[in-house]
């Protein structure tokens, strides 16, 4: 049987700063929320192939497409692992955030 | 420690030049992905989840007081200000941006460092015991070795494009502190009946998806012949390694298909037909390298001093810290002190820039401007004055890193997981961070004894997860993280897989699971001396699958 088909955007990582960025009506965004959606298969290639330019035109690395989720009016990735990616950050304080409150100070 | 000299300076100053060129080719777009992504994995720098991530080299994990004060300032001036310790002893730094990172290996080249071959289908980072130089029971500096393995192996022209990553692991003593049984190549420097130093040679351990233990290759090598014997084990490999198939191209595979009797003669044969003149190392370069690793000047000292005596007896905490944290010297009045980079609740081989500095701070002042990074993700002040030691338990906790933990369950290895690495399929930090929070409580930590927890994030393996005592493996099914369990694995001369317990936990389901392990193991155990390890091996797996999956009543 066919995969049912689930909506999805384009994703890679930004050439310069090597974040996540998304494929948005006017170039690549950071916020998911502003990314294109393809609602149908076809959308999709079509979407691929933007993102594709992407990388050949030298602004992002290792465009893909991923699965979201519209609920609530909200773009947000199906998978935990882009959903990490979308946030932006580790899910975890890291660096000075971190460390004991008396020592984040100094 | 080793010195560069001209050479060595020019070489990496001329590779650096050579990536800042590769760089700007790539930001005016000259040079495209495909053709860049082996440019910059070749110097360390891997693009993961959220932003680029350098790996730098910390050769046999030796560093001195300078090198480490440049690590933090490049954490502070490049990155989010901090690196993370990895379990091959080097330290990565997660959010580079790209064009900064020429300007890094300039920094780094300064202190003698780079984040050459610390990606790729070559010889990596030679690693070593965290004790080298240090430990009673060596017969050898192992560095001594990891060093010329390292200066033969760099940009060599045969073994630059393996079919797969090459790992080497030396130790100096019986005691494995390097875990070479899982390395491609293992060595142990060993005396003969006649007392002669030589090499034990093991080959074909490793980890990742087809976890295995290496094999004996030699008894006995020679010192003389080491150069000529891992060349000709090289060459076997290369010829003879699968390309075909990037996960059965490790050299483990080929000794286990082929079978290690058959691989030893092929690598005997390869051996006894090579021009060892050529590629062995001539004894005044060894002389000379060797030299580097003297032992320090260490001023003579009582064995046992008042004002250590007198701490010891007044600060149970810092009592408890020496019991745990500290390994005896070979020179009498010093001894090794383990920075424990596991605070309760802390992201396991994560330090600040801060941290580094106040410990290069701390080896400059009282450890003969020497640390080590361990495979366990810790750092080693490996010459510390007993009469010192107070001042630097002090220093460490000043900066939150006295933790007592060493060995004990909070002591845990994790890989960066779903976190940071592109690889990951779960994430390792925050499973560790809450086991560590669960079993924050001192007494009970030692109550339990030594007990090694170590969690991957994938089937890679970088968190070692086989060889834990207990072992954790993130996956993703069907989109959501979910943990195996092993239990009775071992990193030592006694080195053993882990076995699987059952079906996998759910992310939050994983502080409950290790507790009901150590608690099972609390209840069988023989007496409170009975380790976690010796216990699982006397009773097996069943008490504790039990425990794990049988119905509540």
């Amino acid at each position: 049987m066919a995969k049912e088909f689930k909506p999805v955007v384009v994703t890679a990582n930004d050439l310069l700063e090597g974040d996540s960025v998304f494929l948005a009506a006017d170039g690549w965004v950071r916020d998911i929320r502003m990314a294109r959606v393809a609602m149908t298969a076809e959308d999709a290639k079509a979407l691929e192939a933007d993102g594709l330019d992407g990388e050949t035109g030298n602004l992002v690395v290792g465009p893909y497409l991923i699965e979201v989720s519209l609920d609530a009016g909200r773009t947000y990735p199906l998978l935990r692992r882009e959903q990490i990616r979308a946030d932006g950050l580790p899910t975890i304080p890291f660096g000075l955030d971190a460390q004991p409150a008396e020592r984040r100070a100094a | 420690m080793y010195r560069y000299d001209e050479f060595d300076h020019r070489f990496v100053q001329e590779r650096v030049a050579e990536f800042r060129d590769q760089v700007a080719r790539r930001l005016t777009g000259a040079l495209n992905e495909a053709e860049f992504k082996p440019l910059r994995l070749m110097n360390g720098l891997y693009l993961q989840l959220h932003a680029y991530m350098l790996r730098v080299a910390i050769p046999y994990g030796t560093l001195n007081s300078g090198q480490m004060r440049m690590l933090a300032q490049i954490a502070e001036t490049w990155d989010k200000g901090y690196g993370h310790f990895t379990t091959r002893q080097n330290i990565q730094f997660n959010w580079p941006k790209l064009k900064d990172v020429p300007d890094i290996l300039d920094a780094l080249a300064s202190v003698e460092m780079h984040a050459i071959q610390t990606s790729g289908n070559c010889i990596r980072n030679v690693t070593s015991d965290p004790l080298a130089g240090v430990a009673p029971d060596e017969i050898e500096d192992p560095r001594i070795t990891a060093e010329v393995l390292r200066q033969w192996s760099s940009l060599h022209p045969e073994f630059t494009f393996l079919g797969r990553k090459f790992k080497i692991a030396v130790t100096g003593s019986e005691y494995d502190r390097a875990a070479i049984k899982v390395h491609d190549i293992g060595l142990q420097v060993v005396r003969n009946a006649a007392g002669e130093v030589g090499y034990r040679v093991l080959v074909g351990g490793g980890l990742g998806r087809t976890p295995m233990i290496a094999h004996e290759l030699r008894a006995f090598l020679p010192k003389a012949d080491l150069l000529p014997y891992v060349d000709a084990v090289m060459r076997v490999y290369n010829l003879l390694g699968r390309r075909d198939n990037k996960y059965k191209a490790r050299i483990k595979i080929l000794v286990h298909e082929t079978g290690i009797d058959r691989f030893r003669e092929m690598v005997e044969r390869e051996f006894a037909s090579g021009d060892h003149a050529a590629v062995a190392v001539p004894p005044e370069e060894l002389a000379r390298i060797a030299a580097y690793f003297a032992p320090p000047e260490l001023p003579a000292r009582v064995p046992t001093p008042v004002e250590f005596e007198r701490m010891h007896k007044l600060d149970p905490a810092f009592a408890r810290w020496v019991e745990r944290n500290t390994h005896a010297h070979r020179v009498p009045g010093y001894i090794a002190a383990t920075v424990s980079l596991k605070p309760i609740g802390g992201a396991p081989g994560d330090a600040t820039a801060e941290q580094m500095r106040a410990l290069a701070d701390l080896a400059e002042r009282y450890s003969a401007d020497e640390l080590r990074i361990t495979h366990e993700q810790n750092i080693v002040l490996p010459h510390v004055g007993l009469g010192d030691l107070y001042k630097v338990y002090r220093g460490l906790a000043a900066i939150g890193l006295d933790a007592p933990n060493k060995g004990l369950v909070t002591d845990i290895i994790a890989c960066p997981g779903l976190d940071y690495c592109a690889l990951a399929t779960a994430r390792s930090i925050p499973v560790a961070q809450e086991i560590s929070r669960r079993f924050a409580d001192e007494a009970r930590q030692r109550e339990i004894g030594p007990l090694s927890i170590k969690i991957s994030g994938c089937i890679n393996a970088c968190g070692h997860h086989h060889i834990g005592h207990i072992g954790i493996l993130g996956l993703d099914k069907a989109g959501v993280e979910s943990y195996q369990i092993t239990l009775g694995g071992e990193s030592t001369e006694d080195a053993r897989l882990g076995d699987r317990t059952g079906p996998g936990f759910g992310y939050d389901e994983v502080p409950d699971v290790i507790e009901k392990i150590v608690e099972t193991y609390l209840a069988l155990r023989d007496n409170p001396r009975e380790t976690f390890f010796q216990t699982y091996r006397r009773v097996g797996m069943e008490p504790f699958k039990e425990a794990l999956y049988a119905p509540a009543h």
